[in-house]
């Protein structure tokens, strides 16, 4: 072993208690940086993905003009066609919906509620949506459930909000009349309906306004042949989102079509989880600052203490560069241990609630929301490895970088005065 | 201190160095340190202090020289300056023929490292490294293949009757053992020149005179020029050459110890 790193391993080790101080420090960081960093993005992505099952998708496709004016006159007329050619154009697609929004109102008796209905196909609604998932429902059955052929009464089903079925005053197997203003006609068109199923998402705005019902009978109820409001497509990584809905937006005929993305659908998501992410970017930021803080005095009060030793190697002829260099790999043998001990635990806490979750009702006794996203009770650690390689080697940069005026310090001391220190 | 045999000095002729025998030949006679009217001034909070006058040496290839005299009398100070460890505030100093005047701090860290040894009055071991690898220290400062230094470290520290205690710490060494240490990583590299300030002040009598009759041997069996500074008598009859500072002046320039020992 060269003698600047034999002294340095040697040095760390012979001051055993300062070491093992400064590695608790630098250990807890990264460790706790990893775990924080692998709950937050687990928490990030659990914000997104419930997002997107909320009547979102990753990528969704309209027709030029929708969301400037999403009325019946912007609709996708070959739905069917387009869906087709996205099946074939996008590789990453695990399911593709066509969903049809109507504006509307729902009427129980005295009570009348302005809501949005959505038409969607029951079957593949189900394998997307938290909406239309068996574990929101609250009573009765999801349109998926209900059987083909019509009840008795022939009523099409309709699944509405907790909330909204309060309103209404409505429970199960309770008719109720849905009006909406048809395409091309100042009549209102207006069909019962036959509660068969009530959710309940957490989402103020879902719960009290929105119903469900099967896109063939909101088809009818509007007057419409196939046309839908919208093409949504989930993708098999969040992560693909971009590139895709960048190529499908070349791909498509230009001026007919309008591509977004769930971020640009629904910003205040977006803005929610950007704004989580970069409170605890801050976090780690002030963490490092005081652990940089925290090394520079370990690592000048080692210079100091070894100012002796340092006049006499330059005393005896060694460069400053020489003695830069041992304290420069005291620091990084130091950094390596810690980064790697730290990684290690770090990695264990993360890969724990990677497969068993972190509880959050049971750790702060209530659910989360954030971006008007209600979190899940339960959500799951994660990380992204090219983030977290930049997180480990921006400590590994940072120890070094406050070691270099220590380093300096002691390449510069004067050897007749050094060689006499306490 | 088991005081070495005079047969196993010769292991100094390093793997790979010249003779040093044939050295001395080549250096007899030839100036190592020359002083031209060199004083040295320190300044603090203002105040002024002259350290050394106007001092005038020579001291030739292979000579054993002290500079005595009592504390405060500007030896260390002088030492420093021969040592190339300061610069003087005045006048000029040469070694091996060469002015320094000119020379950067790293040129004279080079000089140091190539050409002297240096022996402290408080051994000033690496604590980490053991006498082994505290004697190859400044060979690898030179840039020496592994090798070449280990033998040469073995070679001299066995020499010096540490061959036993080469892998201990100087923690695990007695004060003797560690400034035999220090003098064999002084003598290893086969310097220049080799300075030692106040080398015994630390041991006891015995052990004091053993290290003098060491420095003794080197000297006269391997040429190397040594220059020490004590207050000690007894240190300083052993010299060839006596220079007796007082009060930054050099009182007598030129005196034989056994003269300096019967006006002590």
């Amino acid at each position: 072993m060269k003698l600047e790193r034999k002294l340095a391993m040697r040095n760390l080790l012979r001051n055993r208690q300062r070491s093992l101080l400064t590695s608790i420090m630098i250990v807890a960081t990264v460790s706790l940086m990893i775990l924080f960093q692998g709950l937050s993005d687990g928490g990030h992505r659990a914000m997104v993905d419930i997002g997107i099952k909320m009547g979102l998708g990753h990528v969704l496709v309209y027709q030029q003009g929708y969301n400037d004016d999403p009325s019946l006159e912007h609709l996708l007329v070959d739905a069917a066609a387009t869906g087709q050619q996205l099946q074939q154009s996008v590789p990453e697609l695990t399911h593709m919906v066509r969903r049809l929004h109507l504006n509307g109102l729902i009427q129980a008796g005295a009570n009348g509620v302005p809501i949005t209905l959505a038409g969607v196909d029951p079957g593949l609604e189900v394998q997307v949506s938290r909406i239309a998932d068996r574990k929101s429902m609250t009573a009765g059955q999801t349109l998926a459930e209900l059987p083909r052929e019509r009840s008795g009464n022939g009523l099409p089903g309709i699944v509405i909000g907790e909330q909204l079925a309060r309103n209404l005053e409505v429970g199960l197997g309770d008719r109720v009349t849905v009006s909406v203003k048809p395409k091309g006609s100042s009549d209102l068109s207006r069909e019962a309906f036959l509660v068969t199923g009530i959710f309940k998402t957490g989402m103020q705005e879902l719960d009290a306004f929105w119903a469900e019902l099967d896109i063939a009978d909101a088809q009818r109820l509007a007057r419409l042949g196939q046309e839908v409001s919208v093409l949504a497509l989930y993708l098999d990584d969040v992560e693909k989102v971009g590139p895709v809905a960048a190529r499908l937006s070349s791909q498509l005929p230009a001026g007919k079509y309008e591509v977004l993305r769930w971020d640009q659908v629904a910003p205040e998501l977006h803005s929610a989880v950007m704004l989580d992410a970069a409170g605890m970017y801050l976090l780690m930021v002030i963490v490092f600052v005081v652990v940089a803080a925290a090394i520079l005095n370990t690592i000048l009060i080692s210079v100091m203490k070894r100012t002796r030793e340092f006049g006499v190697m330059l005393a005896l002829g060694a460069s400053p560069a020489l003695v830069v260099r041992v304290v420069f790999w005291e620091a990084l043998f130091l950094a390596l241990f810690c980064i790697a001990l730290g990684g290690a635990l770090g990695y264990a806490g993360h890969y724990h609630f990677a497969t068993e979750g972190l509880n959050f009702r049971e750790v702060f006794g209530t659910t989360l929301e954030a971006g008007g996203v209600l979190l899940p009770d339960r959500f799951f650690s994660f990380i992204y490895p090219g983030k977290l390689a930049f997180s480990l080697l921006f400590v590994l940069l940072l120890t070094l970088l406050v070691t270099i005026y220590p380093a300096i310090r002691a390449s510069r001391l004067a050897p007749v005065e050094a060689t006499r220190h306490g | 201190m088991a005081r070495p045999e005079a047969g196993k000095t010769a292991v100094l002729d390093a793997p790979g160095n010249a003779s040093s025998t044939k050295k001395a030949t080549t250096m007899a006679n030839t100036s190592v340190i020359r002083l031209e009217q060199v004083g040295k001034v320190f300044e603090q909070k203002k105040q002024r202090f002259q350290a050394l006058k106007q001092i005038d040496l020579t001291v030739e290839s292979s000579e054993f020289v002290v500079i005595a005299g009592p504390s405060g009398s500007g030896k260390t100070t002088l030492l420093n300056l021969i040592g190339l460890l300061d610069q003087p505030s005045s006048g000029k100093l040469f070694f091996n023929g060469r002015d320094l005047s000119q020379c950067s701090s790293t040129e004279l860290a080079q000089l140091r490292r190539d050409q002297i040894g240096f022996v402290f009055q408080a051994y000033n071991l690496m604590p980490v490294l053991t006498a082994l690898e505290n004697t190859e220290m400044v060979m690898e400062f030179r840039g020496m293949a592994a090798d070449k230094r280990r033998a040469a470290a073995r070679k001299t520290l066995t020499a010096l009757g540490l061959g036993e205690l080469m892998d201990r710490y100087p923690d695990q060494l007695s004060g003797g053992q560690q400034q035999r240490v220090a003098v064999a990583r002084a003598v290893a590299g086969e310097p220049m020149l080799v300075i030692a300030d106040e080398p015994t002040a630390n041991l006891d009598s015995r052990t004091a005179e053993s290290l003098m009759d060491l420095m003794s041997q080197l000297n006269r069996e391997h040429g190397i020029t040594f220059i020490f500074s004590s207050h000690d008598p007894r240190v300083i009859s052993r010299a060839k050459r006596v220079i007796s500072l007082c009060d930054g002046s050099i009182v007598s320039p030129v005196s034989q110890a056994v003269e300096f020992s019967h006006a002590v």
